[in-house]
């Protein structure tokens, strides 16, 4: 017989974190599913129990808080990128956001769930014949790691674009899960391990994503990719600098992890941008060759130095 | 299972839905609503495309669920009492729709975007955005072009601002009849109402779905296979194993090297194992996890080296081979002296190039429904071919030719895959034989590219040597091209790799040897341009470097080696019409050449190159005495003539061409013919849509076919008017003398002509001249005429990341006369598409023998924003055997178009490309080589 199944449908946060305490372990949350859907058609997500989050309007409203931008994490990203608010104050973000997948995807596709985006490898983003037949990637519960030829750690890279562009502007999580509601800066929820990328309960919930207004922040963003649509990354930048001078360096698409470099607009710009090519973890699970990527980390972090005309 | 109340196109649905049903499945299969399309079921293709409240989703990615009190538009709502969306018109008229496979996905995109770019006046802003908001659907058959086009004038006309008042829409039918007028395909409209059945949508009653095991070695002997778990599920019919349908086959009489499902041992990753028919898929699927085979692994040939070298105590891939290795087969052709060519050569260059194979990217997956009933076999399958299938499956399940029906329905594009028999044909015609119920299957797009025959993956070392004034002196070619595990077209596309050389320019001496090898992969075969296109980027490669060499204008060296119309090649060749020249100094003029290249800034380019191709092959692939087409026409009391045919319109217009060839020879209007077309039950012989030979060959069966009833219906007049035959006229649907004393309506004719006889039925048919010479391999590339091209493209590299894009492509194609310039236009604009694609950003990358890369996220086929601006010229020159002058238009434009942007990219940087798809990281690595080079100097 075939497995049981079950999509039951969120009203509120609070439902659904109810929903994931009666199905733990069994349970997926789908936001704009775009992702989630495509994993579970190749067999990576199995979740017997979709919770379907997408409809809680209550997330999905952008309003200026105790200086913050307040954005709902269930915003699409069309909607998001049309945003006056956001094209007003993060011209970058916005562009961030457009570079996401296709015009169609951003339709559906919200920003809790780019930041959520399952970390993602040549090796592991197969059907279960594929994987079958390779031996299986360590992050598909094989002995190694096949793309980077025996490793006993997963390098899957981390691919939201939206989030690489968010750290660079300083932006914070609210995080709603069993113990309540906290903030915490975004970065802090990637843990840089390829096997388990976030470090977040099961059951937490983006409920929205907070950028600090009245920074006179300027940011840069950057995306590396064979098609001018589609693709998902082969190396993302960020650039930001404020008013006080504090200048802070993000990649995304080279380690699981995205890459936070930070200095002073008065620093060695050379230096900090080597910093970020060593801090990378790139290893040959994309179409861009690894050194190609690596390379092209410093290329493109020159041309943010130069277009926020820090040299 | 949960019941949802779902609105789809107004209509309440009450449905049950599995929990995890995708929404494109559920309209599909439940709603029967046929018209959204399923080509990846990943979110990347568009295919799928619906709305829901309005807004763009893609169905196949989204939860039926979901959708629960929603409201849900697809395709089949748009066209409102019997009248078409005026978006939808737009696509007709602008030619916007060849297979039509994404076209329901494309105007239901197009519909949701229109609304945000009214405000847009500037014209060239327009488009632009058009193309951005267009870039998650993917064609693969238009380039976009049109599609952009149809788009933006629907924005333009809805547009308050600017208003621009649209014209009548003309249905394909009403518009007139006759050769050069440009037209929409004649099923046009049913393609874009969602109307048109592709083989996944046809439904029989009762059907059991298939699905495939599929091996998980590359090489390895099947020791034992256990399907016993399997069968015990419920809604499990049959599971079959290869050794109950042991028969081999293959599309050429001389490489029958394969088998429906393994037989003993597995030769790719991939290969079907075994095949379940069950009562859904999910449990065909299931139950397929539920087998379990053991395998003994053996050593796998994985490269071109693997497989030339000795093969020492390993077991080969085929056993069959009279050496201990994998070669398949070796073409070697030599003519002139070349030692004599070299020696005379006072400039020579030689080169290694590599390319990566390719997938042909239709958007519909392979799918086909088979049953048997009193009449034997019935198979309704995307087929380029139905008449070698229809042999395959005699042979295979060991039936009379008699017993075999093959029916292609609306085919969602094939590029040459689908111009095979197929293991999944062969496969559920047993699985139906054995429950005795109809069987269907689609193929995953994953089993798509598991199932390949696309390009070979190739590397060859090529040389070329010219006099001090430019004259081409000597041509050599060495060859090996990676075949996969099976024979396909190899044995053909061995020597197409070779001979397609001999063109378009002179050479007294010239020589070729090609390789091809088995390795444990899938099989390659037969894609648009057929073995010739990697040769050539070799040979337009190297021209480019021997005019820097001389200091000669590319262009000028070309111009003075081209063939003369009405010539022989060295091997023997007769060219016929030649359009080479009109078509290089075309592109020239249009593109600047002489003005703008050479004042560039750095990193950027214009690159020229040349190419040509077969108009069909004159030698049929099984040798008989068959004519290469044949076509029945049947003229009855209505007026109407029914044209049939076995020619397989697979979205580039081949119906449509036959109509407009009637409608010409008897000077009927379009809505008086009827095309049935490749049904092999009703349509007499025809070898199929490859080698570029439908236009040509059925064209000119159906050119002969309305000849003949023409002469019935003269003969008819002439004893009842008492007229002179030499007077009668054909035209506007009237036939009348010279002096118009006989002056009659179409349907008085026929009147007169069935008078007493009732329906009339004539044949006309197409068998090639005799051609070429008597030596082993004279007949590779044989054909009754070529088409001739060039193209010029421009290329933007980023000189710091090495990013290619190319801007422009200015591209020039003799096809003898356009018999539907619209269409030609297309095919154009889709080869050059697909030929930028292969340039930059299309391989089929393994791991292992695994393809890496079996999707459309990361087999990267151009978008609508990373496909050039393509500027389509059509070449005419009247060919004097092809239909009304007309010859291929479907292949031969891919050639140049790949060492165009090559040699613009040289010219862009300095860097020659010499393996493909280009890589940025060898750009950069070659340019910083060069600029060491120039400052060691």
């Amino acid at each position: 017989m075939l497995k049981g199944k079950t999509y039951i449908k969120a009203s509120t946060a609070e439902q659904a974190l109810s929903l994931a305490k009666e199905n733990t372990d069994l349970f997926r949350y789908l936001a704009g599913g775009t992702d989630v859907m495509v994993n579970r058609f190749q067999g990576n997500d199995t979740a017997g129990v979709l919770v379907d989050i997408s409809g809680i309007t209550a997330l999905k409203e952008v309003l200026v808080s105790n200086e913050n931008l307040v954005i709902g994490s269930l915003i699409s990203l069309d909607d998001l990128a049309g945003h006056s608010a956001v094209c007003d104050h993060f011209p970058a973000l916005a562009e961030a956001v457009k570079s996401v997948a296709s015009p169609t995807i951003r339709k559906t596709a919200t920003l809790g769930g780019n930041l959520l985006c399952e970390n993602r490898c040549s090796y592991y983003n197969q059907s279960e014949w594929w994987r079958e037949a390779s031996g299986y990637c360590l992050k598909s519960s094989g002995p190694v790691c096949l793309a980077s030829g025996g490793s006993k750690h997963c390098f899957a890279k981390f691919v939201s674009d939206t989030a690489v562009a968010l750290i660079s502007l300083n932006a914070c999580v609210e995080l709603l899960d069993f113990s309540g509601t906290s903030i915490k800066p975004l970065e802090s929820i990637y843990t840089g391990d390829g096997m388990v990328p976030r470090g977040i309960s099961p059951e937490a919930i983006i409920t929205a994503i907070r950028i600090p207004l009245n920074h006179d922040i300027r940011s840069v963003y950057k995306k590396l990719r064979k098609r001018a649509t589609l693709d998902f990354t082969s190396l993302t930048t960020a650039v930001s600098v404020n008013k006080a001078g504090d200048v802070r360096i993000v990649l995304g698409g080279v380690h699981a992890k995205p890459v936070i470099v930070d200095g002073k607009a008065g620093d060695d710009l050379k230096a900090l941008a080597a910093e970020a090519v060593s801090q990378s973890r790139i290893v040959d699970n994309d179409t861009c060759s690894r050194k190609y990527r690596k390379d092209m980390i410093t290329v493109f972090l020159e041309r943010s130095f130069k277009d926020l005309q820090l040299v | 299972m949960q019941q949802i109340n779902i609105s789809i196109n107004g209509k309440q649905f009450y449905l049950l839905a599995t929990e995890h049903e995708t929404l494109a499945h559920l309209i599909r299969e439940k709603a029967g609503l046929t018209g959204t399309k399923i080509g990846c079921e990943e979110g990347s293709c568009g295919a799928c495309t619906v709305l829901v409240d309005g807004k763009a989703v893609l169905s196949c990615i989204t939860p039926a669920l979901r959708c629960d009190g929603l409201e849900v538009t697809t395709i089949e709502a748009l066209a409102k009492d019997g009248k078409l969306h005026r978006l939808q018109e737009l696509f007709v008229e602008k030619g916007a729709i060849q297979c039509g496979f994404c076209t329901p996905g494309m105007v239901l995109t197009a519909l949701s975007l229109a609304p945000s770019l009214v405000s847009e006046t500037d014209s060239s802003a327009l488009i632009r955005k058009v193309k951005e908001g267009l870039s998650g659907n993917l064609c693969r058959c238009t380039g976009y072009k049109k599609i952009i086009e149809a788009v933006a004038e629907y924005v333009k006309e809805t547009s308050a601002a600017t208003g621009s008042k649209s014209t009548p829409f003309k249905p394909a039918h009403t518009i007139k009849g006759g050769v050069g007028i440009p037209r929409p395909y004649i099923e046009a409209e049913k393609k874009v109402r969602g109307a048109a059945e592709y083989a996944d949508d046809i439904v029989l009653k009762n059907s059991l779905h298939c699905k495939f095991l599929r091996s998980i070695h590359s090489h390895a002997r099947i020791e034992h296979i256990d399907v016993s778990e399997a069968l015990k599920m419920q809604g499990v019919h049959y599971i079959a194993t290869g050794r109950e349908i042991p028969g081999k086959f293959g599309v050429l009489p001389i490489s029958q090297d394969e088998t429906a499902m393994a037989v003993e041992k597995v030769r790719y990753a991939g290969e079907i194992v075994a095949a379940v028919a069950a009562d859904t898929e999910e449990i065909a699927a299931e139950a397929c996890r539920l087998i379990i085979v053991k395998y003994i692994p053996i050593r796998e040939f994985l490269t071109i080296e693997d497989s030339l070298n000795d093969a020492g105590e390993n077991e080969r891939i085929h056993e069959s081979g009279k050496f201990n290795n994998n070669i398949h087969k070796k073409a070697e052709l030599r003519f002139g002296d070349q030692q004599q060519g070299i020696r005379e050569a006072e400039y020579t260059s030689k080169m290694f190039f590599e390319f990566e194979g390719l997938s042909h990217g239709f958007t519909e997956p392979h799918a086909a429904t088979a049953y048997w009933d009193e009449n034997g076999l019935t198979i309704i399958t995307a087929t380029q071919v139905p008449h070698y299938l229809h042999r395959a499956l005699a042979k295979v399940m060991e039936v009379p030719l008699s017993r075999v029906r093959v029916i292609k329905p609306y085919l969602g594009g094939g590029f040459g895959g689908k111009s095979d028999p197929f293991p999944h044909e062969i496969i559920v015609a047993h699985l139906s034989r054995k429950t005795g119920r109809p069987v269907r299957v689609r193929l995953s797009r994953e089993e798509v590219f598991l199932t390949n025959h696309g390009r070979h993956p190739s590397k060859m070392t090529v040389e070329m040597g010219i006099s001090g004034d430019g004259t081409i002196k000597v041509l050599d070619a060495d060859i090996a091209i990676d075949g996969g595990a099976y024979g396909s077209f190899g044995v053909v596309t061995s020597y197409y790799n070779g001979v397609l050389l001999q063109a378009p320019y002179k050479l007294n001496n010239f020589g070729f040897r090609t390789y091809r090898v088995y390795t444990n992969k899938p099989q390659c075969g037969a894609m648009r341009g057929h073995g010739a296109v990697n040769s050539r980027f070799a040979v337009e490669s190297l021209i480019d470097d021997l005019a820097l060499k001389i200091a000669m204008d590319p262009c000028e060296l070309r111009m003075k080696n081209f063939l003369d119309s009405n010539t022989l090649t060295v091997g023997q060749y007769r060219i016929t019409s030649n359009g080479s020249r009109e078509s290089l100094q075309k592109v020239m003029e249009l593109s600047g050449w002489k003005e703008r290249r050479g004042n560039f800034e750095k990193g950027r380019g214009l690159g020229v190159a040349c190419g040509f191709f077969i108009s069909g092959s004159a030698l049929p692939i099984i040798w008989n005495e068959l004519p290469q087409s044949v076509v029945h026409m049947k003229l009855d009391f209505d007026g109407r003539v029914l044209v049939t045919s076995g020619s397989s319109d697979i979205g580039q217009g081949s119906d449509t061409m036959l109509a407009i060839i009637v409608s010409e020879v008897l000077g009927i209007s379009m809505d008086k013919i009827f095309v049935l077309a490749a049904d092999t039950l009703l349509t007499p012989v025809d070898f199929g849509s490859y080698s570029s030979r439908v236009t040509f060959m059925a064209g000119n069966a159906a050119k002969d076919a309305a000849l003949n009833l023409k002469t019935e219906i003269v003969a008819a007049l002439v004893k009842k008017h008492n007229v002179n035959s030499t007077e009668l006229n054909f035209s506007d649907d009237r036939i009348y003398s010279n002096d118009k004393t006989t002056n009659l309506s179409w349907i008085e004719a026929v009147e007169i002509l069935t008078a007493k006889r009732g329906a009339i039925s004539v044949s006309g048919k197409y068998i090639s001249p005799k051609l070429g010479g008597d030596f082993k391999g004279a007949g590779a590339g044989l054909s009754p005429s070529y088409s001739f091209g060039a193209c010029i493209a421009e290329v933007e590299v980023d000189m710091e990341t090495g990013y290619v894009k190319v801007t422009d492509v200015w591209g020039a194609h003799d096809c003898g006369k356009a018999l539907n310039p619209l269409a030609v236009e297309g095919q154009l604009e889709g080869s050059w598409h697909m030929g930028t694609g292969q340039a930059i950003s299309e391989q089929m990358k393994y791991y292992k023998g695994l393809l890496l890369n079996n999707n459309f996220l990361e087999y990267k086929i151009p978008t609508s924003v990373d496909t050039p601006d393509i500027h389509a010229n059509i070449i005419e020159t009247i060919d004097p055997e092809g239909p009304f002058g007309a010859k291929e238009a479907g292949e031969g434009a891919i050639h140049p178009v790949i060492p165009a942007i090559a040699n613009a990219i040289f010219n862009a940087t300095g860097v020659r490309i010499t393996s493909l798809p280009v890589c940025a990281e060898d750009i950069l690595a070659k340019m910083k080589e060069n600029h060491l080079a120039e400052q060691n100097i």
